[in-house]
């Protein structure tokens, strides 16, 4: 009798990366080739300095069309990436 | 798929490399062996457990706290456990030796017993078959065979301390009828005792199984109740337990990989019910209820941590399975964040169906009825599209701040 089952999760809402322009003030002004709106708030977020760590620029912004994301960027490499908040 | 205990024999040989745990780290991480060394305990992170010579030379002792020790020993080099390392090399070790016996039953992590009844016409002498074992030993290329001590003799308990009083390397054999000489002059801390029967027996000026033994059996019998025959009748030799090999059971097994390094116990438990449902629905398990299961993480950093339990009422319940591994993932928590957990299912008994046929109330066979029709659906589903798209969503880390952490998607299968 022998037998493997390999499961595995999956995360939900994983970031996608995402080409952004920034504004004079350095706020996020399109995000591929949408327009962003408004910038609700910006936050940051350092964590994990014990692991992998992680550091990120975020901005809760509304795009052409009212979709509601979260843009960050990866402050370890510059990249930019987009989630649902 | 037999699962009966069936192959015994009289004659034992006790196979016994103390500080399995260490020797097996040290063993693959040979720049340890200069340095004085404690790994720390599986099921209490905060105190050390096993020490190599230079430590224990050092004034560590086992079971100081880690602070303690280091302040006893600075240079101390701690290493966290890995104890599904340690079981892993056991089974190899154990499974190396089944050339030699049919009838191998493991004790303890680093002992076991061979049983040798018939060996004879084999090997030749005990001398003989103890440098079989030896041979078999080394074929499993653990690194620390050099370690080995081998006791023969009639039962468990002479070849257990035969091996006891044997160097490193090498054998004691006790020939049949020389057991009552062999055991009176052992220290009676060779019996299996609780700290308070031996402080008893010390106070009673009994140093050597030889001096238990010519006391009266009634007199021990009296002072210590069914314990103290059972330790006089060892002493004396008068018993003999003999070695029970088992088959091997295959086992089943489900693993679960996170996608991050889980410390939460709550989703930890969560896993273990997803794992024992999975295995539980093994088509080999059926017709089985589970009787001893384990369960074990990866850690970052590569420690491991792992959880066996026996359960005293086999079952194919998954909360009745997963009960006793949560009290033990409670009470002695993994070193480090999971990466991934496996659940296997290593012994089994024969199950009943009757429990099984039919639900006790309406309202379960409303439910049942509605896990048919789901199931039914999934089919369906699963033969259409060559695979399972079900999924359940389960939270994760709800309050993190990455919100790619919070929530995940689960197989799921009705």
């Amino acid at each position: 009798m022998s037998g493997k089952t390999n499961d595995r999760i999956r995360a939900l809402n994983v970031p996608q990366r995402v080409k952004v322009e920034l504004d004079a003030e350095g706020l996020p002004k399109t995000a591929g080739e949408i327009t962003v709106e408004a910038v609700l708030e910006t936050w940051r977020i350092d964590d994990e300095w014990w692991r992998q760590p992680i550091s990120r620029r975020c901005f809760d912004g509304v795009l052409e069309g009212g979709r509601h994301v979260v843009l960050f960027e990866d402050l370890t490499t510059g990249e930019w990436w987009i989630q649902k908040p | 798929m037999a699962r009966k205990s069936y192959l015994t024999s009289d004659s034992a040989a006790c196979c016994w490399i103390p500080q399995f745990a260490l020797r097996s780290e040290t063993a693959r991480r040979p720049e340890l062996v200069s340095h004085p060394v404690a790994l720390i305990a599986p099921d209490d992170t905060r105190r050390v457990w096993q020490l190599s010579s230079l430590a224990r030379r050092a004034g560590v002792k086992p079971g100081m706290t880690v602070s303690q020790a280091i302040g006893v020993c600075p240079a101390l080099k701690l290493c966290e456990p890995d104890p599904v390392h340690y079981d892993g090399e056991f089974s190899r070790l154990l499974a190396a030796l089944s050339p030699v016996s049919p009838v191998i039953e493991p004790a303890e992590l680093g002992r076991g017993f061979v049983g040798t009844d018939g060996l004879e016409g084999i090997y030749g002498t005990p001398e003989k078959i103890v440098e079989e074992i030896k041979c078999g030993v080394r074929n499993a290329e653990c690194g620390i065979e050099a370690a080995l001590r081998i006791g023969w003799g009639k039962g468990k308990f002479v070849s257990w301390v035969a091996a006891s009083r044997a160097k490193p390397g090498q054998a004691i054999i006790v020939r049949p009828g020389e057991e009552g000489k062999f055991l009176a002059s052992q220290p009676i801390s060779v019996l299996p005792l609780d700290l308070d029967t031996h402080r008893r027996l010390r106070q009673l000026g009994l140093k050597t199984l030889g001096a238990l033994a010519a006391l009266p059996e009634e007199a021990v019998a009296s002072q210590f109740g069914a314990t103290g025959r059972r330790l006089w009748l060892l002493a004396a030799g008068r018993v003999s337990e003999p070695v029970v090999g088992r088959v091997a059971p295959e086992p089943i097994v489900a693993a679960l990989a996170f996608f991050s390094p889980v410390a939460g116990r709550e989703l930890l438990e969560m896993a273990l019910d997803r794992l024992i449902e999975r295995a539980l629905k093994d088509p080999r398990r059926i017709g089985w209820r589970v009787q001893a299961v384990r369960a074990c993480a990866g850690l970052e950093q590569g420690a491991s941590w792992l959880a066996a339990v026996t359960l005293k009422e086999p079952t194919a319940d998954r909360d009745r399975i997963a009960a006793p591994l949560k009290t033990q993932l409670e009470r002695s928590p993994p070193a480090g964040a999971v990466e991934r957990l496996v659940v296997e299912f290593t012994a089994f008994v024969p199950g009943t169906e009757e429990l099984q046929l039919f639900a006790r109330d309406a309202t379960s066979a409303a439910r049942a009825a509605r896990r048919h029709a789901l199931q039914g659906a999934a089919r369906e589903i699963k033969l259409r599209v060559k695979r399972s798209f079900l999924y359940h969503i389960i939270e994760v880390q709800p309050w993190s701040r990455l919100p790619e952490r919070r929530y995940a998607l689960i197989d799921y299968e009705p």
